[in-house]
């Protein structure tokens, strides 16, 4: 009862200094939409723009193209040629940078609040008039190739991920990287660039988030200015694709020069807006979040078997995976690690979780959200996220109490209906491969 | 109580609020000194329900002795049981609330630093008391974790990211205590035990020099008395550093090169550099400023010609990894193993402008405004601000540092922007160190320097 109490007060004090009404959005004729908060902490302003596209896009051929894109947006366009994109950012005391996942193109602006509307004029000279120089192009590409070759160098994880997600996924596209296989890096055409452009950056599949030392009015003005010139075009046809329910267990392994296994065990799940979202981030949490979580406790503290363990599962638009990653420790064989998880995951499906653990991983997302909205920077992108993957950012909002309102009988639930083994894609990465 | 408390401090200085429009001031805050000689920092910001503490000890891996990996492996087992809390109820409670606990080592200090919501602090604050206060380290656990560390420092060298600044660190300076790789090597962790773990704790962790900084949202007059009614019980006489460190020179008379062979590499990683500078530096802002241009923002000098111009990186950067009375500085990049010489020969070119052909008005102008208008967001959350206090206080630089930063920029010009290129940046007999694949690079890279030889499976560093 007492933890009940703690919470609700825990929600009080949150609703007295975030509101979802504090932020404020409109929509421009062509069909861009605009989300502001003011936060007037610091002299600053975060600006993101979230763009629908993602690795999820592409088809074979063309894979990894939508990074790709996200790099070529820095590379000039009408007003603001090549590299004074970040040139003239910089030197007005402007950085930038970018992301690109399975389902969106995310750019980031981070300014003092004096560069903000050279930052606009900036923005809409690219996604009006992007241009496309092949000198540009060309080195862009060695830039990539060698994004992928250090990420590949430097992390066993991103390598045995690759493998499993092109086993777990045969329509899907989320069964490419995001960054694209070589061969596809090497062979993408100006073209090809050309019609991505067409066919996605167009400011009605554009959302652009805006938090920090701005008011209403000047960001409408700005806006109206600089953005709604831009012409709407029609929207990009739909991802219809569908993964095929898996019926049976899917085993790889791949060979690379490693001290000890990694093992990644990954099961289909359903997509954010989905109504089992919340209780399987809590699940995530759950199984490893601290070193109370069960597969911490289990794997890493009293058996000994891993060095490392970790889950996740996030957002996305079409169903994914929720994926289940540990290194093994000296001598230790991958199947050992595998029993344990298996074991634990069957615990939670027969015997469910108990309240004191279900408090605590509320908890903790209730504090999640409070670091989120420390920053201007955290705000803007947690605002945006949700628009795009929620449907409306008011559900950033909503999603201390959504947390709250999962039940252990939920978490035993989806336990039970997703982690099975015919469900489920298994990749062991090690020194020996698959001989021994 | 509270009140009755505050004559046993003494109290240093109360900053006063004042905010200038367009200027970043340092939050106002308060620093005591109880009467054991910690220093306590205390400073308001209401924006989220949290509060943030950071304790710093100034004993880092340079007082490790032969044992590499001490400072290290006391630092984790701070939390594995005290005298008050087993290992298990430390992370029950922390976890339960959502708050978080952590410590970290350093060449020269521990910290440890936890973050909780408002209403917890209570069952907290003690428990974060008794990990600095009274730790216990008990053997099962302390043997557990440094099992799993020889296994992690194999791990580690699967990523030459990860190990390539113990590499550099030991290259530079070689038999000194800075050297010492800050998680130890496998030789030397094996050989650490819990008692190793009691008696460095109990020799170096000292309420005298150690500070601790507490920053959010509770009233600074009620968490002063909590404050010192937790640690003026913290007690430890003639409990100082036995061995003083000598500060090594890093004025190299010869360029060497380190190549550190792994076999599957598809890469050549490396860093170039040499002696860099000391945290308490009076031109230490101006030094960013320059730094900004040569490679530390996207269109930095550096950036520009291996990533924008040829596309033979993802990234490089250059580094300033100050200490308090020395430090270090580097380029660090990697690139596919056929363009090893091309990447080194454009970096070295790019660092000799520098020196060279020098800094224009128009870059200048640039660097200013860039490093001025990202500062603020340095500084944004709480969690930022306890980091930026006990560092203040280990470094000894004091507010001016972020007070007065935008008029030391504003007024820097030309001619000591080009004097501190010059004074600062290494430029000579620069140190070396790659790690790829050698039998494809050595041929290369032995045009640098004397070349010494290692292989990545080869204990240590």
């Amino acid at each position: 009862m007492r933890l009940i109490l703690i919470f609700t007060l825990m929600l009080s004090s949150l609703l007295a200094q975030s509101k979802a009404n504090d932020v404020k959005t409109f929509t421009l004729k062509n069909g861009m939409q605009i989300i502001l908060l003011e936060d007037h902490s610091i002299p600053n302003v975060a600006m993101y723009l979230f763009y629908k596209v993602g690795s999820r896009n592409e088809y074979p051929g063309i894979t990894g193209i939508s990074h790709f894109f996200e790099h070529m947006m820095f590379n000039g366009a009408k007003k603001y040629g090549p590299k004074q994109f970040d040139i003239t950012m910089e030197a007005n005391g402007g950085a930038n940078n970018a992301y690109t996942s399975n389902d969106i193109t995310v750019y980031s602006n981070w300014f003092p609040r004096s560069a903000m509307e050279l930052i606009f004029d900036l923005e809409a000279d690219r996604i009006a008039h992007l241009n496309f120089d092949d000198k540009m192009i060309e080195s862009e590409r060695g830039v990539i190739l060698s994004e992928r070759s250090t990420m590949l160098e430097n992390s066993n994880e991103s390598y045995l991920m690759q493998e499993v997600f092109a086993a777990a996924f045969q329509a899907h596209p989320y069964g490419w990287p995001v960054i694209g296989w070589e061969s596809d890096i090497k062979n993408w055409t100006k073209n090809d660039l050309q019609n991505y452009f067409k066919t996605y950056y167009s400011p009605n599949n554009c959302v652009v988030v805006l938090t920090g030392d701005l008011t209403l009015d000047e960001v409408k003005k700005l806006s109206k200015k600089y953005f709604e010139p831009i012409p709407w075009r029609s929207a990009p046809r739909k991802v219809h694709t569908v993964e095929p329910e898996q019926l049976g267990e899917r085993r790889l392994f791949v060979k690379k020069e490693v001290s000890t296994p990694h093992v990644l065990a990954v099961y289909h799940v359903p997509e954010a807006s989905s109504t089992d979202y919340y209780s399987l981030r809590l699940l995530n949490s759950i199984l490893s979040s601290g070193n109370t979580s069960r597969l911490y406790s289990s794997l890493v503290d009293e058996k000994q078997l891993a060095t490392e363990v970790w889950t996740h599962y996030g957002e996305s638009f079409d169903p994914y995976v929720f994926m289940i990653y540990s290194i093994c420790n000296e001598n230790v064989t991958p199947s050992q690690i595998e029993d344990v998880v298996y074991e634990e995951l069957d615990k939670i499906a027969n015997e469910g979780i108990n309240e004191n653990e279900l408090q605590k991983v509320k908890n903790q997302k209730l504090i999640e959200f409070y670091h989120v909205m420390e920053t201007i920077n955290g705000k803007a992108n947690q605002i945006g996220t949700y628009q795009l993957f929620f449907g409306d950012y008011k559900k950033l909002f909503d999603a201390p109490g959504e947390y709250q309102e999962v039940t252990a009988e939920d978490i035993k639930n989806v336990v039970k209906k997703y982690f099975n083994k015919l469900n489920r894609t298994v990749g062991i990465l090690r020194a020996e491969g698959e001989t021994k | 109580m509270n009140k009755l408390r505050i004559n046993l401090i003494t109290l240093i200085i109360i900053l006063s609020a004042t905010s200038f429009a367009g200027n970043f001031k340092l939050p106002p805050y308060e620093k005591v000194k109880l009467d054991n000689g910690l220093t306590v920092y205390l400073m308001e910001q209401h924006e989220v329900p949290l509060i943030y503490v950071s304790a710093l000890i100034p004993c880092g891996a340079i007082y490790d002795g032969n044992k590499n990996g001490l400072t290290f492996l006391t630092s984790e087992s701070l939390l594995f049981g005290t005298k008050n809390f087993t290992k298990k109820q430390i992370e029950e409670t922390f976890e339960f609330y959502g708050a978080s606990i952590s410590t970290s080592a350093g060449a020269e200090f521990i910290k440890v630093n936890a973050s909780f919501a408002i209403h917890d602090q209570e069952k907290l604050l003690p428990i974060f008391q008794d990990i600095i206060l009274h730790p216990t380290f008990p053997e099962d656990e302390v043997q557990k974790r440094r099992q799993r560390l020889l296994v992690e420092l194999d791990q580690a060298k699967e990523s030459p990211r990860q190990v390539i600044r113990a590499y550099f660190n030991k290259f530079l300076f070689t038999d000194n205590e800075f050297g010492n790789p800050v998680q130890g090597s496998k030789g030397t962790v094996a050989e650490i035990s819990s008692d190793d773990l009691k008696n460095y704790y109990s020799s170096y962790f000292n309420p005298k020099n150690s500070s601790i900084a507490i920053v959010g949202d509770f009233n600074i007059s009620e968490m002063r008395g909590k404050i010192s009614d937790l640690f003026n019980s913290w007690n430890m006489e003639n409990r100082t550093p036995t061995n003083p460190i000598l500060i090594p020179s890093l004025d190299f008379n010869k360029k060497r090169v380190l190549l550190v062979n792994k076999n599957d590499s598809q890469e050549t990683t490396f860093l170039i550099g040499g002696k860099g500078i000391s945290r308490n530096n009076t031109d230490f802002t101006e030094i960013q400023v320059i730094n900004t241009i040569l490679g530390d923002r996207f269109t930095s000098w550096l950036n520009e010609e291996l990533r924008i111009n040829s596309g033979l990186t993802y990234g490089v950067r250059s580094v300033f990894v100050p200490y308090k009375n020395i430090g270090t500085f580097f380029i660090s990049t990697f690139t596919g193993s056929e363009n090893t010489e091309k990447a080194i020969d454009l970096a070295l070119q790019v660092l000799n402008r520098l020196h060279t052909t020098g800094i224009t008005d128009k870059v200048l102008l640039s660097a200013k405004s860039y490093i001025k208008g990202q500062f603020p967001p340095n500084y944004e959350t709480s969690g930022a601000l306890v980091n930026l206090l006990t560092d203040m206080d280990y470094y000894g630089f004091d507010d001016t540092y972020i007070n007065n930063f935008e008029k030391k920029i504003d007024e820097m010009t030309i001619a000591k922007a080009n004097e501190i290129a010059k004074k600062y940046f290494p430029g000579d007999n620069l140190q070396f160190v790659i790690i790829g694949k050698a039998s494809e690079i050595k041929d290369v890279v032995k045009k640098y320097g004397e070349i010494t030889e290692k292989e990545i499976t080869a204990d240590g560093f």
